[in-house]
């Protein structure tokens, strides 16, 4: 049986229309750096290596593991699947990424963030803080917005 | 819920392990886990000074930076015009020279880069890394 109270349930865990374009944004941007950072892990693990935080071996480690684990949670985000996982990674990761990127400011590193390959080497602090920012604001939006979904 | 969020993360975080481990295994050979570059790779200005004429200095910083001052004879490589500036450094490059490339400081990256893309793309042999960059060098002089 239909009725109007199973419908609302219904309506109130599918994702709304606006909410679906920011996951499909929010998942091309992390399925793109990642797959940027998977093709040349060599760089990205100078990347890592030149914020100072984590010994070579560890940036070697991250740089071979940390792409994939974007796209595959971009993917997630995409199909659905694994939803809330996926979101509670990538917000955990843009953290650690902006916490980094302070930190190396605040230390005086002449840090090239690594986020997209060679498109973002000459990035400027403030213009990299704010890309964090918006995508950590579009995640956590996302985390609200889907409280009430039905988990997979 | 809070236990079907981990559960879901850690599925994510074992998924991509497969491909991470089958990366590293593709990569094994142009990767070293110990270092980011080789002591042997790595030079100090003194060590520089010690070849005397036998070298070829690379400024791996921006353009303006190299416009504003660089180390004398140095010749411009940096990744913004990788494509444009590489047939200039290869035509006064000759086999028996050495390479040596400098960034800014201890912390740059950039000239770790230009190694590496003159070693595996340009395929030149004897390139290393100037320890301290153009710092170090300024602190030289």
């Amino acid at each position: 049986m239909s009725g109007p109270s199973t419908l609302n349930v219904q309506l109130s865990t599918r994702p709304q229309f606006p909410w679906r374009i920011v996951d499909v944004i929010v998942a091309g941007i992390f399925i793109y750096a990642g797959l940027l950072k998977a093709l040349d892990p060599a760089r990205f693990a100078m990347d890592i290596d030149n914020y100072k935080i984590v010994p070579w071996f560890s940036s070697v480690a991250m740089a071979f593991y940390l792409p994939w684990l974007e796209i595959f949670c971009g993917f997630a985000l995409v199909v659905r699947f694994l939803y809330r996982g996926a979101l509670s990674i990538l917000t955990a990761l843009i953290l650690v990424f902006t916490l980094a990127t302070v930190a190396a400011k605040v230390r005086g590193l002449d840090i090239t963030c690594g986020c997209f390959g060679h498109a973002s080497q000459h990035w400027s602090f403030p213009a990299h803080l704010l890309t964090n920012l918006a995508i950590l604001a579009a995640l956590l939006a996302l985390c609200v917005s889907n409280r009430s979904a039905k988990p997979l | 819920m809070t236990s079907s969020l981990v559960r879901q993360a850690l599925i994510l975080a074992a998924l991509a392990l497969l491909p991470g481990v089958g990366e590293a295994i593709y990569f094994r050979h142009q990767i070293s886990w110990q270092s980011a570059i080789s002591p042997s790779e790595l030079v100090t200005v003194a060590q520089v000074h010690a070849w005397g004429e036998n070298v070829i200095w690379v400024d791996a910083r921006p353009d303006e930076e190299f416009a504003r001052d660089h180390v004398p004879g140095a010749l411009s490589l940096n990744e913004d015009r990788w494509n444009e500036l590489l047939p200039q450094f290869l035509a006064a490059w000759s086999p028996g020279r050495k390479i040596v490339v400098y960034c800014s400081s201890l912390s740059c990256n950039a000239s770790r880069e230009i190694a590496r893309r003159l070693r595996k793309e340009a395929q030149l042999p004897d390139v290393f890394v100037l320890e301290g960059g153009w710092e170090a060098w300024l602190k030289s002089k």
